[in-house]
Protein backbone atom coordinates (compact mmCIF):
# COMPACT_ATOMS: atom_id res chain seq x y z
CA UNK A 1 0.00 0.00 0.00
CA UNK A 2 1.32 3.42 -0.96
CA UNK A 3 1.11 5.83 1.93
CA UNK A 4 1.37 9.61 2.23
CA UNK A 5 2.11 11.06 5.66
CA UNK A 6 0.80 14.59 6.23
CA UNK A 7 2.22 15.82 9.53
CA UNK A 8 5.41 14.43 10.99
CA UNK A 9 5.25 15.49 14.64
CA UNK A 10 4.97 13.15 17.61
CA UNK A 11 2.22 10.99 16.13
CA UNK A 12 3.68 10.91 12.61
CA UNK A 13 7.05 9.82 13.95
CA UNK A 14 5.44 7.27 16.26
CA UNK A 15 3.66 5.79 13.26
CA UNK A 16 6.93 5.88 11.28
CA UNK A 17 8.71 3.92 14.00
CA UNK A 18 5.87 1.40 14.20
CA UNK A 19 6.00 0.88 10.42
CA UNK A 20 9.76 0.20 10.63
CA UNK A 21 9.45 -2.08 13.64
CA UNK A 22 6.51 -4.06 12.34
CA UNK A 23 7.37 -4.30 8.64
CA UNK A 24 7.80 -8.07 8.61
CA UNK A 25 4.84 -8.59 10.98
CA UNK A 26 2.57 -6.58 8.66
CA UNK A 27 3.76 -8.60 5.68
CA UNK A 28 3.57 -12.03 7.28
CA UNK A 29 0.35 -11.60 9.27
CA UNK A 30 -1.64 -9.24 7.12
CA UNK A 31 -0.05 -9.40 3.68
CA UNK A 32 0.55 -5.66 3.74
CA UNK A 33 3.72 -4.03 2.45
CA UNK A 34 3.37 -0.38 3.38
CA UNK A 35 5.39 1.97 1.22
CA UNK A 36 5.60 5.57 2.40
CA UNK A 37 5.88 7.48 -0.86
CA UNK A 38 5.73 10.98 0.63
CA UNK A 39 6.08 12.75 3.95
CA UNK A 40 5.04 16.34 4.54
CA UNK A 41 5.31 18.74 7.46
CA UNK A 42 4.73 22.45 7.87
CA UNK A 43 8.22 23.29 6.59
CA UNK A 44 8.53 21.03 3.59
CA UNK A 45 8.06 17.68 1.90
CA UNK A 46 9.90 14.72 0.47
CA UNK A 47 8.59 12.41 -2.23
CA UNK A 48 9.93 9.11 -3.54
CA UNK A 49 7.52 6.90 -5.46
CA UNK A 50 9.78 3.91 -4.84
CA UNK A 51 9.32 4.42 -1.10
CA UNK A 52 11.18 6.46 1.51
CA UNK A 53 13.63 4.83 3.87
CA UNK A 54 11.75 5.45 7.12
CA UNK A 55 14.72 4.99 9.43
CA UNK A 56 16.61 7.66 7.47
CA UNK A 57 13.54 9.89 7.34
CA UNK A 58 13.14 9.68 11.13
CA UNK A 59 16.81 10.44 11.61
CA UNK A 60 16.81 13.41 9.21
CA UNK A 61 13.58 14.89 10.57
CA UNK A 62 14.82 14.43 14.14
CA UNK A 63 18.07 16.23 13.38
CA UNK A 64 16.82 19.13 11.24
CA UNK A 65 13.22 19.34 12.51
CA UNK A 66 11.75 18.83 9.06
CA UNK A 67 11.25 16.02 6.58
CA UNK A 68 12.73 18.39 3.96
CA UNK A 69 16.16 17.44 5.34
CA UNK A 70 15.78 13.98 3.82
CA UNK A 71 17.45 13.36 0.43
CA UNK A 72 15.68 15.33 -2.28
CA UNK A 73 13.37 17.06 0.19
CA UNK A 74 11.94 20.47 -0.69
CA UNK A 75 11.06 23.35 1.59
CA UNK A 76 7.72 25.17 1.50
CA UNK A 77 4.03 24.57 2.11
CA UNK A 78 3.58 21.51 -0.05
CA UNK A 79 0.83 19.44 1.57
CA UNK A 80 -1.93 20.08 -0.98
CA UNK A 81 0.37 19.59 -3.95
CA UNK A 82 1.58 16.26 -2.56
CA UNK A 83 -1.95 15.10 -1.69
CA UNK A 84 -3.14 15.80 -5.22
CA UNK A 85 -0.12 14.89 -7.30
CA UNK A 86 1.52 11.90 -5.65
CA UNK A 87 0.06 8.50 -6.56
CA UNK A 88 -1.00 6.84 -3.29
CA UNK A 89 -3.65 4.61 -1.73
CA UNK A 90 -3.86 6.08 1.76
CA UNK A 91 -3.30 9.55 3.20
CA UNK A 92 -2.54 9.83 6.91
CA UNK A 93 -3.66 13.27 8.15
CA UNK A 94 -1.72 13.83 11.38
CA UNK A 95 -1.39 17.62 11.64
CA UNK A 96 -2.16 19.50 14.87
CA UNK A 97 -5.77 19.98 15.93
CA UNK A 98 -7.56 23.28 15.42
CA UNK A 99 -11.00 22.95 16.97
CA UNK A 100 -12.39 26.20 15.57
CA UNK A 101 -11.63 25.92 11.86
CA UNK A 102 -10.45 22.31 11.58
CA UNK A 103 -7.64 23.60 9.36
CA UNK A 104 -5.32 22.72 7.82
CA UNK A 105 -6.51 19.14 8.38
CA UNK A 106 -10.00 19.73 7.02
CA UNK A 107 -8.78 20.85 3.60
CA UNK A 108 -6.15 18.07 3.51
CA UNK A 109 -8.81 15.43 4.14
CA UNK A 110 -11.28 16.83 1.60
CA UNK A 111 -8.66 17.12 -1.14
CA UNK A 112 -7.39 13.61 -0.44
CA UNK A 113 -10.91 12.18 -0.72
CA UNK A 114 -11.62 14.12 -3.91
CA UNK A 115 -8.35 12.74 -5.29
CA UNK A 116 -9.70 9.23 -4.60
CA UNK A 117 -7.43 8.46 -1.65
CA UNK A 118 -8.45 6.68 1.54
CA UNK A 119 -7.94 8.79 4.66
CA UNK A 120 -6.83 7.91 8.17
CA UNK A 121 -6.65 10.69 10.73
CA UNK A 122 -6.00 11.33 14.40
CA UNK A 123 -6.98 14.98 14.00
CA UNK A 124 -10.01 15.97 16.09
CA UNK A 125 -10.40 19.39 14.45
CA UNK A 126 -11.93 18.33 11.11
CA UNK A 127 -14.10 15.72 12.84
CA UNK A 128 -15.51 18.25 15.29
CA UNK A 129 -16.07 20.95 12.67
CA UNK A 130 -17.36 18.91 9.73
CA UNK A 131 -18.02 15.28 10.60
CA UNK A 132 -21.16 14.78 8.50
CA UNK A 133 -19.65 16.58 5.52
CA UNK A 134 -16.52 14.40 5.59
CA UNK A 135 -18.49 11.21 6.18
CA UNK A 136 -20.69 11.81 3.16
CA UNK A 137 -17.83 13.09 1.01
CA UNK A 138 -15.96 9.82 1.66
CA UNK A 139 -19.02 7.86 0.54
CA UNK A 140 -19.50 10.03 -2.54
CA UNK A 141 -15.85 9.62 -3.51
CA UNK A 142 -15.95 5.89 -2.80
CA UNK A 143 -13.04 6.04 -0.34
CA UNK A 144 -12.56 4.69 3.16
CA UNK A 145 -12.36 7.10 6.09
CA UNK A 146 -10.99 6.06 9.50
CA UNK A 147 -10.37 8.10 12.67
CA UNK A 148 -9.85 5.58 15.50
CA UNK A 149 -6.91 7.51 16.94
CA UNK A 150 -8.95 10.68 17.42
CA UNK A 151 -10.68 9.30 20.54
CA UNK A 152 -9.04 7.26 23.28
CA UNK A 153 -5.51 7.03 21.81
CA UNK A 154 -4.76 3.32 21.90
CA UNK A 155 -8.16 2.40 23.35
CA UNK A 156 -10.30 1.00 20.51
CA UNK A 157 -13.43 2.95 21.40
CA UNK A 158 -14.79 3.52 17.90
CA UNK A 159 -13.72 0.17 16.45
CA UNK A 160 -15.21 -1.78 19.33
CA UNK A 161 -18.54 0.00 19.00
CA UNK A 162 -18.73 -0.05 15.20
CA UNK A 163 -17.58 -3.60 14.67
CA UNK A 164 -17.88 -5.95 17.61
CA UNK A 165 -20.90 -4.30 19.21
CA UNK A 166 -22.64 -3.67 15.89
CA UNK A 167 -25.66 -5.75 16.93
CA UNK A 168 -26.48 -3.37 19.75
CA UNK A 169 -28.17 -0.05 19.96
CA UNK A 170 -25.87 2.24 21.91
CA UNK A 171 -27.92 4.07 24.53
CA UNK A 172 -25.16 5.97 26.24
CA UNK A 173 -21.40 6.43 26.14
CA UNK A 174 -19.53 7.61 29.21
CA UNK A 175 -15.82 8.02 29.48
CA UNK A 176 -12.64 9.33 30.97
CA UNK A 177 -11.20 10.62 27.71
CA UNK A 178 -8.42 12.99 28.73
CA UNK A 179 -5.23 11.63 30.29
CA UNK A 180 -3.95 15.01 31.48
CA UNK A 181 -6.95 15.84 33.64
CA UNK A 182 -7.14 12.28 34.90
CA UNK A 183 -3.51 12.47 35.95
CA UNK A 184 -4.17 15.75 37.77
CA UNK A 185 -7.27 14.44 39.59
CA UNK A 186 -5.45 11.21 40.50
CA UNK A 187 -2.46 13.10 41.96
CA UNK A 188 -4.80 15.45 43.83
CA UNK A 189 -6.51 12.47 45.41
CA UNK A 190 -3.33 10.58 46.36
CA UNK A 191 -1.32 13.62 47.51
CA UNK A 192 -4.08 15.92 48.73
CA UNK A 193 -2.24 18.65 46.80
CA UNK A 194 -3.99 21.70 45.29
CA UNK A 195 -4.86 21.84 41.61
CA UNK A 196 -2.24 24.50 40.73
CA UNK A 197 0.62 22.50 42.28
CA UNK A 198 -0.33 19.27 40.53
CA UNK A 199 -0.81 21.08 37.23
CA UNK A 200 2.76 22.45 37.45
CA UNK A 201 4.05 18.96 38.23
CA UNK A 202 2.17 17.58 35.23
CA UNK A 203 3.67 20.28 32.99
CA UNK A 204 7.18 19.47 34.22
CA UNK A 205 6.60 15.80 33.44
CA UNK A 206 5.24 16.64 29.99
CA UNK A 207 1.85 15.16 30.89
CA UNK A 208 0.24 18.60 30.54
CA UNK A 209 0.99 21.13 27.82
CA UNK A 210 2.38 24.61 28.44
CA UNK A 211 -1.06 25.96 27.68
CA UNK A 212 -3.30 23.36 29.31
CA UNK A 213 -6.57 25.24 28.68
CA UNK A 214 -8.13 22.76 26.27
CA UNK A 215 -7.53 19.89 28.68
CA UNK A 216 -8.40 21.39 32.06
CA UNK A 217 -11.43 23.31 30.81
CA UNK A 218 -12.88 20.04 29.49
CA UNK A 219 -12.79 21.15 25.84
CA UNK A 220 -10.63 18.26 24.62
CA UNK A 221 -13.03 15.80 26.25
CA UNK A 222 -15.96 17.69 24.69
CA UNK A 223 -14.35 17.31 21.23
CA UNK A 224 -14.13 13.56 21.74
CA UNK A 225 -17.73 13.40 22.97
CA UNK A 226 -18.79 15.30 19.83
CA UNK A 227 -16.92 12.80 17.63
CA UNK A 228 -18.48 9.82 19.45
CA UNK A 229 -21.96 11.35 19.22
CA UNK A 230 -21.54 11.84 15.47
CA UNK A 231 -19.82 8.59 14.61
CA UNK A 232 -21.60 6.18 16.96
CA UNK A 233 -24.95 7.75 17.85
CA UNK A 234 -25.72 9.08 14.37
CA UNK A 235 -26.05 12.64 15.64
CA UNK A 236 -25.09 15.83 13.85
CA UNK A 237 -23.47 17.45 16.86
CA UNK A 238 -21.06 20.36 17.16
CA UNK A 239 -18.81 21.37 20.00
CA UNK A 240 -21.28 24.09 21.02
CA UNK A 241 -23.91 21.41 21.69
CA UNK A 242 -21.85 20.03 24.58
CA UNK A 243 -22.47 21.39 28.07
CA UNK A 244 -18.92 21.77 29.39
CA UNK A 245 -17.49 22.17 32.86
CA UNK A 246 -13.77 21.68 33.55
CA UNK A 247 -11.76 20.71 36.63
CA UNK A 248 -10.15 24.02 37.61
CA UNK A 249 -12.50 24.50 40.57
CA UNK A 250 -12.09 20.97 41.93
CA UNK A 251 -10.31 21.22 45.27
CA UNK A 252 -8.48 18.53 47.25
CA UNK A 253 -11.11 18.86 50.00
CA UNK A 254 -13.79 17.94 47.47
CA UNK A 255 -11.91 14.78 46.58
CA UNK A 256 -11.46 13.97 50.30
CA UNK A 257 -15.19 14.39 50.96
CA UNK A 258 -15.90 12.16 47.95
CA UNK A 259 -13.50 9.51 49.22
CA UNK A 260 -15.15 9.51 52.64
CA UNK A 261 -18.34 8.51 50.84
CA UNK A 262 -16.58 5.73 48.88
CA UNK A 263 -16.29 7.80 45.71
CA UNK A 264 -13.74 9.69 43.69
CA UNK A 265 -13.97 12.60 41.23
CA UNK A 266 -13.35 12.05 37.51
CA UNK A 267 -13.80 14.29 34.50
CA UNK A 268 -16.47 12.39 32.60
CA UNK A 269 -17.80 12.94 29.11
CA UNK A 270 -21.33 11.68 28.52
CA UNK A 271 -22.99 11.22 25.14
CA UNK A 272 -26.57 10.17 24.68
CA UNK A 273 -29.12 11.22 22.10
CA UNK A 274 -30.38 14.63 23.09
CA UNK A 275 -27.75 15.37 25.72
CA UNK A 276 -23.99 15.84 25.51
CA UNK A 277 -22.11 16.77 28.64
CA UNK A 278 -18.61 17.04 30.10
CA UNK A 279 -17.94 17.70 33.77
CA UNK A 280 -16.49 16.41 37.00
CA UNK A 281 -18.59 13.57 38.41
CA UNK A 282 -18.63 11.40 41.50
CA UNK A 283 -17.61 7.88 40.53
CA UNK A 284 -17.70 4.98 43.02
CA UNK A 285 -14.23 3.64 43.89
CA UNK A 286 -13.82 0.37 42.01
CA UNK A 287 -16.13 1.49 39.17
CA UNK A 288 -14.73 0.72 35.68
CA UNK A 289 -14.35 4.48 35.06
CA UNK A 290 -12.42 5.05 38.30
CA UNK A 291 -9.10 4.57 36.50
CA UNK A 292 -5.90 6.23 37.74
CA UNK A 293 -3.01 8.14 36.21
CA UNK A 294 -3.16 9.02 32.53
CA UNK A 295 -5.45 6.10 31.67
CA UNK A 296 -8.58 6.49 29.59
CA UNK A 297 -11.72 4.41 30.09
CA UNK A 298 -15.04 4.16 28.30
CA UNK A 299 -18.31 2.48 29.20
CA UNK A 300 -20.99 1.74 26.63
CA UNK A 301 -24.56 1.23 27.72
CA UNK A 302 -26.18 -1.13 25.23
CA UNK A 303 -29.59 -2.70 24.71
CA UNK A 304 -28.35 -6.29 24.41
CA UNK A 305 -24.92 -6.46 26.02
CA UNK A 306 -26.02 -4.02 28.77
CA UNK A 307 -22.62 -2.64 29.78
CA UNK A 308 -19.19 -2.94 28.23
CA UNK A 309 -16.17 -1.07 29.55
CA UNK A 310 -12.66 -0.75 28.17
CA UNK A 311 -9.60 0.97 29.47
CA UNK A 312 -6.08 1.73 28.26
CA UNK A 313 -3.57 4.38 27.31
CA UNK A 314 -5.20 7.44 25.78
CA UNK A 315 -2.11 9.19 24.46
CA UNK A 316 1.52 8.76 23.48
CA UNK A 317 3.02 8.25 20.02
CA UNK A 318 3.68 4.52 20.43
CA UNK A 319 0.29 3.76 21.97
CA UNK A 320 -1.58 5.82 19.39
CA UNK A 321 0.26 4.11 16.52
CA UNK A 322 -1.70 1.01 17.56
CA UNK A 323 -4.90 2.73 16.39
CA UNK A 324 -3.29 4.31 13.33
CA UNK A 325 -1.92 0.95 12.19
CA UNK A 326 -5.18 -0.80 13.05
CA UNK A 327 -7.03 1.56 10.71
CA UNK A 328 -4.61 0.78 7.89
CA UNK A 329 -5.10 -2.97 8.32
CA UNK A 330 -8.84 -2.45 8.55
CA UNK A 331 -8.91 -0.58 5.23
CA UNK A 332 -6.76 -3.29 3.66
CA UNK A 333 -9.29 -5.92 4.80
CA UNK A 334 -12.30 -3.85 3.79
CA UNK A 335 -10.89 -3.62 0.28
CA UNK A 336 -10.62 -7.40 0.22
CA UNK A 337 -6.90 -7.66 0.93
CA UNK B 1 -32.18 0.74 47.92
CA UNK B 2 -34.72 -0.29 50.48
CA UNK B 3 -37.28 -2.79 49.20
CA UNK B 4 -40.59 -4.00 50.58
CA UNK B 5 -41.73 -7.44 49.48
CA UNK B 6 -44.89 -9.26 50.47
CA UNK B 7 -44.87 -12.98 49.71
CA UNK B 8 -47.17 -15.86 50.50
CA UNK B 9 -45.70 -18.91 52.20
CA UNK B 10 -47.20 -22.30 52.93
CA UNK B 11 -48.07 -22.66 56.60
CA UNK B 12 -45.60 -25.46 57.36
CA UNK B 13 -42.35 -25.32 59.38
CA UNK B 14 -39.16 -24.19 57.64
CA UNK B 15 -40.78 -22.19 54.82
CA UNK B 16 -39.68 -18.78 56.06
CA UNK B 17 -36.07 -19.84 56.50
CA UNK B 18 -36.04 -21.22 52.98
CA UNK B 19 -37.48 -18.00 51.57
CA UNK B 20 -34.90 -15.84 53.35
CA UNK B 21 -31.93 -17.76 51.98
CA UNK B 22 -31.76 -16.06 48.53
CA UNK B 23 -31.96 -12.64 50.17
CA UNK B 24 -28.80 -13.22 52.14
CA UNK B 25 -27.17 -15.11 49.25
CA UNK B 26 -27.48 -12.07 46.96
CA UNK B 27 -26.31 -9.60 49.57
CA UNK B 28 -29.62 -8.30 50.93
CA UNK B 29 -29.68 -6.88 54.44
CA UNK B 30 -32.95 -7.65 56.26
CA UNK B 31 -34.44 -4.86 58.28
CA UNK B 32 -37.79 -6.28 59.25
CA UNK B 33 -39.99 -9.37 58.93
CA UNK B 34 -43.69 -9.34 59.66
CA UNK B 35 -45.87 -12.45 59.64
CA UNK B 36 -49.45 -11.59 58.79
CA UNK B 37 -51.13 -14.65 60.17
CA UNK B 38 -54.44 -12.87 60.55
CA UNK B 39 -54.51 -12.40 56.78
CA UNK B 40 -54.18 -16.05 55.86
CA UNK B 41 -55.31 -16.62 52.26
CA UNK B 42 -58.21 -18.96 51.35
CA UNK B 43 -55.62 -21.52 50.27
CA UNK B 44 -54.09 -21.39 53.74
CA UNK B 45 -50.96 -19.44 52.83
CA UNK B 46 -49.51 -16.86 55.19
CA UNK B 47 -48.48 -13.45 53.84
CA UNK B 48 -45.06 -12.31 55.08
CA UNK B 49 -43.83 -8.77 54.66
CA UNK B 50 -40.07 -8.25 54.40
CA UNK B 51 -38.11 -5.05 54.25
CA UNK B 52 -34.51 -5.31 53.16
CA UNK B 53 -31.73 -3.17 51.77
CA UNK B 54 -30.18 -4.32 48.50
CA UNK B 55 -27.37 -2.88 46.35
CA UNK B 56 -29.10 -2.64 43.01
CA UNK B 57 -31.96 -3.81 40.84
CA UNK B 58 -29.97 -6.65 39.27
CA UNK B 59 -29.49 -8.30 42.65
CA UNK B 60 -33.14 -7.72 43.52
CA UNK B 61 -34.17 -9.42 40.27
CA UNK B 62 -31.97 -12.40 41.14
CA UNK B 63 -33.63 -12.70 44.53
CA UNK B 64 -37.10 -12.52 42.98
CA UNK B 65 -36.16 -15.14 40.38
CA UNK B 66 -34.83 -17.47 43.09
CA UNK B 67 -38.05 -17.04 45.09
CA UNK B 68 -40.15 -17.79 42.03
CA UNK B 69 -38.03 -20.83 41.27
CA UNK B 70 -38.82 -22.30 44.73
CA UNK B 71 -42.54 -21.65 44.23
CA UNK B 72 -42.90 -18.64 46.52
CA UNK B 73 -45.58 -16.24 45.35
CA UNK B 74 -44.57 -12.55 45.59
CA UNK B 75 -47.73 -10.46 45.80
CA UNK B 76 -46.32 -7.01 46.43
CA UNK B 77 -43.07 -5.30 45.60
CA UNK B 78 -42.16 -1.73 46.19
CA UNK B 79 -39.38 0.65 47.00
CA UNK B 80 -39.83 1.98 50.49
CA UNK B 81 -40.03 5.63 51.49
CA UNK B 82 -36.63 7.23 51.63
CA UNK B 83 -35.42 4.46 49.38
CA UNK B 84 -33.30 6.49 46.97
CA UNK B 85 -30.17 8.20 48.18
CA UNK B 86 -27.94 10.38 46.07
CA UNK B 87 -24.82 12.35 46.85
CA UNK B 88 -23.68 15.67 45.42
CA UNK B 89 -20.71 17.92 46.07
CA UNK B 90 -20.90 21.70 46.00
CA UNK B 91 -17.76 23.82 45.59
CA UNK B 92 -17.82 27.58 46.08
CA UNK B 93 -18.71 30.15 48.67
CA UNK B 94 -21.08 27.75 50.39
CA UNK B 95 -21.61 29.64 53.63
CA UNK B 96 -21.79 33.11 52.11
CA UNK B 97 -24.42 31.94 49.66
CA UNK B 98 -26.51 30.69 52.59
CA UNK B 99 -26.26 26.90 52.86
CA UNK B 100 -29.35 26.92 55.06
CA UNK B 101 -31.42 28.42 52.28
CA UNK B 102 -30.09 25.75 49.90
CA UNK B 103 -31.13 22.98 52.29
CA UNK B 104 -34.53 24.55 53.04
CA UNK B 105 -35.33 24.74 49.34
CA UNK B 106 -34.62 21.05 48.90
CA UNK B 107 -36.50 20.03 52.03
CA UNK B 108 -39.49 22.00 50.76
CA UNK B 109 -39.88 19.47 47.93
CA UNK B 110 -42.37 16.71 48.71
CA UNK B 111 -40.70 13.39 49.51
CA UNK B 112 -37.21 14.88 49.52
CA UNK B 113 -34.88 15.41 52.46
CA UNK B 114 -31.28 16.48 52.91
CA UNK B 115 -30.20 13.68 55.23
CA UNK B 116 -26.48 14.38 55.59
CA UNK B 117 -24.12 17.31 55.17
CA UNK B 118 -20.34 17.49 55.50
CA UNK B 119 -18.44 20.70 55.06
CA UNK B 120 -14.75 21.27 54.35
CA UNK B 121 -13.80 24.93 54.76
CA UNK B 122 -11.30 26.45 52.37
CA UNK B 123 -8.64 28.88 53.56
CA UNK B 124 -10.10 32.34 54.40
CA UNK B 125 -11.46 33.87 51.21
CA UNK B 126 -11.07 30.57 49.33
CA UNK B 127 -13.86 28.31 48.19
CA UNK B 128 -15.30 25.59 50.45
CA UNK B 129 -16.75 22.21 49.63
CA UNK B 130 -19.92 20.58 50.90
CA UNK B 131 -21.02 16.98 50.48
CA UNK B 132 -24.76 16.58 50.60
CA UNK B 133 -26.73 13.37 50.80
CA UNK B 134 -30.28 13.68 49.55
CA UNK B 135 -32.85 11.05 50.40
CA UNK B 136 -35.95 10.80 48.25
CA UNK B 137 -39.02 8.58 48.16
CA UNK B 138 -38.32 7.40 44.64
CA UNK B 139 -36.06 8.01 41.66
CA UNK B 140 -38.34 10.61 40.11
CA UNK B 141 -38.22 12.75 43.22
CA UNK B 142 -34.45 12.25 43.49
CA UNK B 143 -34.04 13.49 39.90
CA UNK B 144 -36.23 16.48 40.67
CA UNK B 145 -34.16 17.29 43.76
CA UNK B 146 -30.92 17.09 41.74
CA UNK B 147 -32.22 19.36 38.97
CA UNK B 148 -33.47 21.84 41.59
CA UNK B 149 -30.12 21.77 43.33
CA UNK B 150 -28.40 22.36 39.99
CA UNK B 151 -30.50 25.49 39.43
CA UNK B 152 -29.70 26.75 42.93
CA UNK B 153 -25.99 26.02 42.39
CA UNK B 154 -25.99 27.87 39.06
CA UNK B 155 -27.63 30.90 40.64
CA UNK B 156 -25.22 30.90 43.60
CA UNK B 157 -22.24 30.28 41.27
CA UNK B 158 -21.41 26.99 42.95
CA UNK B 159 -19.80 24.11 41.07
CA UNK B 160 -22.03 21.08 41.52
CA UNK B 161 -20.56 17.61 41.12
CA UNK B 162 -23.22 14.94 40.88
CA UNK B 163 -23.05 11.21 40.97
CA UNK B 164 -22.25 9.51 37.66
CA UNK B 165 -25.57 7.70 37.66
CA UNK B 166 -27.61 10.82 38.43
CA UNK B 167 -29.42 12.61 35.61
Amino acid sequence: MRIVLIGFGNLGRGLGRALVQKASFLHKTHGIVPRVVAAVDEFGAVVDEKGLNLARLLEAAGRKRTVAAYGAGKRGKLALKVIEDVEADVVYELTPTNIRTGEPGLTHIKRAMLAGKHVITSNKGPLVVAFRELDSLAKRCGVEFRYSASVGGAVPVIGLAKKLLAGNEIQEIRGVLNGTTNYILTRMSTEGAPFEVVLREAQELGVAEKDPTLDIEGIDTACKITILANSLLGMDARLKDVKISGITRVRPEAIRLAQEAGQTIKLIGIAKRGSLEVGPKLVPLGHPLAVGGTLNAVTFELDLAREISITGFGAGPKETSSSLLGDLIDIHRTLGG
Amino acid sequence: MLVKVVMELEDVPGQLLKALEPISRFGGNLQSIMHQRERKTPLGRVPVMLIFEIGDRTRLNRILAALRAMGVRVTQLGEREGAVRTTALLVGHIIHTDIRDTIDRLNALKGVMVSDLSLAMGAPGKESTARMTITADDEKRADLAISNLQRIADRKKLLMITSLEAV
